[in-house]
């Protein structure tokens, strides 16, 4: 059953001349329970993406929809505020450094649910023990805990709503390789307890297969290919992914398969070509390329492409 | 002859009587790429800082040597001297490594002048040759660019052109892509790569990311606490790690262990094993501070087990 | 739901490793260590001192001398002596008395200032830097026109249309100061407003207001609580000085500035220890926070 569907997604920064599209048309859909990944590089637009299915941002034009309802850039909707949390990257920043944790804790309780007292002294106490801390941790301050446990403690604001969907803004970049692999862990294991569905959001490849039952990949605001995880690691199709994939270093000495270099740079969002806006890297680039922008099609079973050598 | 060895190098801050760096011990070969790998805290960069006579103020080197094809770059009272034609360096953040009010091309027409005696516009020229080399199209307007108006990847591309201006025998890499996206970072490895194996220097490349080192090192080096752990080529290293703490951290980066083991550890154990704490070995000794041994004609490893319990 | 998530490793055991504490600092004295910390900052030690020196003599300095405004028309001008160190006045005051029993009235008038002066500005500060646009636009066009007047013709203005009372001239001066306090918290507010604890408050569900008063703010007033101690010896200096003009507070009140402008003329005709002693404490109450002031403003950089 769909729990989040975009449609047609357009963001863009500034007005007047000095316009930047960061997101250019997205479609997607998740599902209840699962996890999609969304990977891409730095200023692919994948972040402005979760800030607009949050609500943060408001979407230039298009429609989030949350379980059946039009919810597009309205913050404040009780119910939407409810059923939708995020997670920040830096950990160091997104928890209020003059809150203990619970306060930090108690506030989305407070204003969003029904919760007093005992009830929700309680929760906190579960919550805490959920995502592996102890129940001391109520009063200490963000100056006190480490980065693993403070990003622990910003998934447990995230979890005080019971929410449905948590959009993960690259919740372990700024983590060492150790606690990354905890953090994953304990995400994996909350998804099974509380059957929420996350939108986890990185630039970071074997974390997203780790965690991911499908992948998006975006390259400069648009999704180009969409797909299983194991299908889209093993066979990537659209050639921006099988770059991308033949980037990530891997540990495996004896996996030296050739390296795809891309030619060149990713060309500016406010300069973009006309046709596909992979063109200039791309090897099976052909004349059709050059005038018309291929739309995201099905290519397989769960999977979706948009280019025109594949399609 | 070894073209690079650090031997026994202690640092600390003044005054203070316990070691911040701890007998740390390696060397490069000539046309060899040595990776420094660890978590954040290990020392790794505070040992690169060390070995280029960079150390920042309030931190001394109180013991050990640093070796240049057999020459001592150490003087009395401990500083390290050495010239940009013997060393040179590359930075994690490429766009504040660079002098944001200079033009790149004056930038390295600089280094270039001050190196080769060369005259202003004979410098400037050179400049841009060689920034064609390192692959940056267009080079001679880049070179009129500032660094802001440059991408990370661009400006990563401008100090690796520093760096290797004066042919250096030694190139030290510290964490030269960590703020790069991956596709960047597949095109900067293949930079390197060329031009390391053009110039024949070596390289000590300083990274936290095991990927990484498997992609770009011929031996590897490995860091915790200020204590080099394991020294090995990268291949054994991949394939059998040694010393407890490898172990723990490729298995952090291959599975999802549920690892029973404090966060990076701030309570180090200060005259034993630095790993003292967290290792599932730990015993008695190990409150002595362990050597680093030979186990195999290319491999050290620092820690009491023998030889036979290490496998 | 009773089960636990994956333990964060602060939970586990202690560790079986023995790790040997060891102190790195010396132990030192606590003398020794106060001697060290006040040779590397001389003037914040000053400052302190100083400001010690004030307080007290604010609190118990009025119980020990005399009354401020005992007239004795015998005891006319006379010079320090020992039965009165700072002299007498033209009515045979004691000017001792009078500068002790001022440092009470000019201390807390300097205090009250600032803490409106901030309370008012970081509020409007926050909302300005908080919410931007066109607020932030008004905001901040109000605030250039009040900073073209100097703060002083501005406080000067305010109370001669006010009337006369401690009250007008603590708002007027206060009036003068907050246009600053707008400014160096909006500066703050809007380096918050990025940080992403503002997104996750919203996300929580705190509506605009409350994100900028219960979370922006807290964390943007650090530069307005530094400059207070700053604006408190300038409001020290702005009163005295109004009330050298006749402005504000009035004679016979015991006041520095008061009794500056009184004695201001008894200088040509020889008798300068009337206005010389309140103005030296003027002067070294304004340096006791300013030094203060300026070293927390630098250690916050």
């Amino acid at each position: 059953m769909t729990l989040l569907e975009c449609r047609n997604i357009h963001k863009t920064y500034g007005h007047g001349v000095a316009t930047v599209p960061a997101v250019r048309g997205v479609d997607m859909q998740l599902e209840r329970g699962e996890t999609l990944g969304l990977v891409g590089e730095s200023g692919c637009g994948k972040t402005t993406l979760g800030r607009v299915i949050v609500g943060l941002n408001a979407p230039t034009s298009g429609k989030v929809v949350f379980d059946g309802e039009d919810v597009s850039g309205r913050l404040h909707e009780p119910e939407f505020r409810r059923r939708v949390q995020m997670v920040f990257q830096h950990p160091q920043s997104s928890l209020n450094p003059k809150f203990r944790v619970s306060t930090t804790l108690r506030e989305p309780a407070i204003l969003l649910t029904s919760m007093r007292n005992e009830e929700l002294g309680q929760q906190i106490e579960q919550t805490l023990r959920l995502v592996g801390l102890g129940i001391e941790y109520q009063t200490r301050k963000p100056k006190q805990l480490s980065g693993g446990q403070l990003q622990r403690v910003a998934i447990a604001r995230a979890l005080m709503s019971s929410p449905d969907l948590i959009v993960l803004d690259e919740p372990t970049s700024s983590l060492d390789q150790s606690i990354r692999s905890r953090i994953i862990a304990l995400l994996k294991d909350i998804q099974e307890r509380r059957q929420v569905s996350y939108l986890f959001i990185s630039h970071d490849l074997s974390t997203v297969r780790k965690i991911a039952h499908r992948v998006a990949v975006m390259y400069l605001g648009r999704i180009v290919e969409v797909s299983e995880t194991e299908a889209l690691f093993n066979d990537p199709q659209h050639p921006y992914t099988q770059a991308l994939l033949s980037a990530v270093p891997s540990i495996d000495p004896d996996d030296r398969s050739e390296r795809i270099i891309l030619r060149g740079e990713t060309p500016s969002p406010t300069a973009l070509p006309v046709g596909c806006s992979f063109q200039d890297r791309c090897e099976l680039v052909h004349a059709r390329c050059r005038v018309e922008a291929p739309l995201l099609q099905e290519t397989g079973p769960a999977r979706h492409v948009e280019c025109f050598a594949v399609q | 002859m070894r073209l690079f060895e650090v031997e026994a190098l202690t640092v600390g801050i003044t005054g203070s009587p316990f070691p911040i760096l701890r007998e740390v011990s390696f060397y490069v070969e000539p046309g060899e790429v040595l990776a420094l790998v660890g978590e954040s805290g290990s020392g790794k960069t505070m040992t690169a800082l060390a070995a280029m006579g960079l150390l920042p103020f309030g931190i001394e080197m109180t013991g050990g040597d640093v070796r240049l094809e057999g020459d001592s770059l150490v003087r009395t009272g401990g500083t390290v001297e050495r010239s940009a034609a013997q060393m040179s360096m590359i930075f994690q953040h490429p766009t504040s490594a660079l002098n944001p009010t200079m033009r790149v091309g004056h930038q390295v027409g600089r280094v270039i002048q001050i190196n080769q005696r060369l005259g202003r516009t004979q410098s400037l020229e050179a400049a841009v040759e060689l920034l064609k080399h390192v692959g940056i199209p267009g080079a001679k307007r880049v070179a009129r660019n500032f660094p802001h108006q440059l991408s990370g990847g661009m400006c990563q591309r401008v100090m690796i052109a520093m760096a290797v201006a004066c042919q250096p025998r030694l190139l030290i890499a510290d964490e030269p892509t960590t703020a790069l996206d991956v596709t960047v970072q597949a095109q900067i490895f293949d930079l390197i790569k060329s031009l390391v194996s053009e110039i024949g220097c070596g390289v000590l490349f300083i990274t936290h990311d095991l990927g990484a080192v498997a992609e770009m090192a011929d031996r590897v080096a490995v860091m915790y606490g200020g204590q080099v752990m394991e020294e090995s080529p990268v291949r054994d290293l991949l394939a059998e790690p040694r010393h407890p703490y490898t172990r723990y951290l490729l298995e952090s980066v291959v599975r999802e262990v549920d690892h029973r083991v404090e966060d990076i550890g701030v309570d180090f154990a200060l005259t034993g094993c630095r790993f003292g704490h967290r290792c599932p070995y730990v015993h008695e000794k190990c409150n002595g501070f362990p050597p680093l041994v030979e186990i195999s004609p290319s491999r050290r490893v620092s820690c009491f087990l023998k030889t036979e319990e290490l496998r | 739901m009773t089960g636990e998530g994956i333990a964060d490793p602060g939970e586990l055991p202690p560790a079986r490793f023995v790790v040997d504490r060891v102190h790195v600092t010396e132990e030192k004295s606590r003398t020794r260590r106060a001697l060290s910390f006040m040779r590397s900052n001389p003037l914040f030690s000053i400052g302190l001192g100083l400001l010690i020196a004030f307080v007290g003599m604010a609190i118990i300095g009025p119980f020990l001398v005399g009354d401020p405004l005992l007239t004795n028309p015998a005891g006319m001008f006379s010079p320090p002596s020992a039965d009165h160190w700072f002299g007498t006045d033209e009515y045979g005051r004691d000017v001792f008395a009078r500068s002790v029993n001022a440092a009470r009235l000019d201390l807390s008038i300097g205090l009250a200032i600032a803490l409106v002066a901030m309370t008012i500005g970081s509020t409007i500060g926050v909302v300005s830097g908080y919410f931007g646009g066109r607020t932030d636009e008004i905001i901040m066009r109000l605030t250039d026109i009040l900073l073209a007047f100097p703060g002083f013709v501005l406080a000067l203005i305010i109370v001669a249309a006010l009337a006369e009372s401690l009250l007008n001239v603590v708002m007027a001066v206060a009036a003068a100061y907050v246009p600053y306090f707008i400014r160096l918290t909006r500066a703050q507010a809007l380096v918050e407003r990025e940080k992403e604890y503002v997104d996750a408050a919203r996300l929580a569900g705190n509506r605009p207001l409350r994100v900028a008063f219960r979370h922006v703010m807290p964390n943007s007033l650090g530069p307005a609580l530094v400059s207070a101690t700053l604006v408190t010896g300038w409001a020290v200096l702005t009163v005295a000085g109004l009330a050298f003009l006749s402005v504000g507070i009035q004679p016979p009140t015991a006041e520095w500035g008061v009794m500056v402008g009184e004695g201001a003329g008894d200088i040509i005709t020889g008798e300068w220890w009337t206005s010389l002693f309140p103005g030296g404490m003027i002067v070294l109450a304004v340096m006791a926070f300013h030094f203060i002031g300026d070293d927390l403003t630098e250690s916050r950089t």
